[in-house]
């Protein structure tokens, strides 16, 4: 019994660990120095790695900016369009 | 106007024209009308946050500011908006009151830094309105010029665009 318990915690693990993330896709209206503002002030990145991923948009159309569970990246999300950035929720791989 | 400057106190000053204020007064009144209309009739649910409808809208400018949250996913973007939807807009409607709180009449605008959030926000917001009216869709887009308004709406856009990365500067300062 002890086995099957096991097996079951496991698989329960491996599905809360199925990692979902944020994308921020590019548009033509929010600015450089906006976007990277908001990675800054909302994430906490340090400059560097905000512009990097700001760039990331801007020339790739799309950035991931968080990884994480659902209901963590659905917030970012809800969060991204209060900034009027465009950000969109997926699972990772998908 | 004048660049937004700031302050040793972290509040950040403003400066505009009263033409410039009255614009920026219409401007975001109309963006609280319009967000204004996606609210059910029942304010107290929608006022906590709570309720939706059940997809984009078929206006491009508030679907662009209430997006889906599941690129090919409808049913996942449904329940994500009906969560989410009607508590989005009410704070969008509520930075968009902040910052008409602190136009009072032209002149200088001093923001703290709740009323700094609100602007930054809600400049975003008018912008990406104006972008959509205007059918700037990609990165070298001009917009539309048929007529003498599209030429003034994109003067206008243009000059919000300088308003608010002058504002992004001064957060940054």
């Amino acid at each position: 019994m002890p086995q099957v318990l096991e097996e079951i915690a496991v698989n329960e693990k491996t599905l809360l660990d199925t990692p979902w993330i944020t994308l921020v896709w590019n548009d033509p209206v929010n600015l450089m120095n906006y976007v990277s503002y908001v990675f800054r002030s909302y994430f906490g990145f340090d400059r560097e790695k905000a512009d990097e991923l700001m760039l990331q948009v801007h020339n790739d159309g799309r950035a991931v900016v968080a990884t994480g569970g659902r209901e963590e990246m659905e917030r970012h999300v809800e969060a991204m369009h209060e900034y009027g950035l465009w950000a969109t929720v997926q699972k990772d791989g998908a | 106007m004048k660049d937004f400057v700031s302050l040793p106190d972290g509040r950040i000053l403003g400066s505009f024209t009263p033409l410039e204020s009255e614009l920026l007064g219409d401007l975001v009144t109309q963006v609280i009308e319009l967000l204004d209309g996606e609210l059910p009739e029942d304010r107290l649910l929608a006022s906590i946050g709570i309720g939706g409808g059940d997809g984009p809208s078929s206006d491009p400018a508030i679907a662009r500011l209430i997006p889906d949250a599941y690129p090919d996913d409808e049913v996942a973007s449904r329940e994500f908006r009906h969560l989410t939807e009607h508590g989005l807009v009410s704070r969008k409607i509520a930075n968009a009151r902040a910052f008409m709180l602190t136009l009072d009449g032209g002149g200088e605008v001093v923001l703290g830094p709740e009323a700094q959030q609100a602007w930054v926000r809600t400049l975003a917001d008018i912008r990406l309105v104006i972008a959509s009216r205007l059918g700037i869709e990609h990165d070298d887009d001009e917009g539309r010029a048929d007529t003498d308004d599209d030429l003034m709406l994109r003067d206008v856009y243009h000059w919000l665009g300088m308003v608010q990365s002058s504002l992004v500067d001064a957060l940054d300062a």
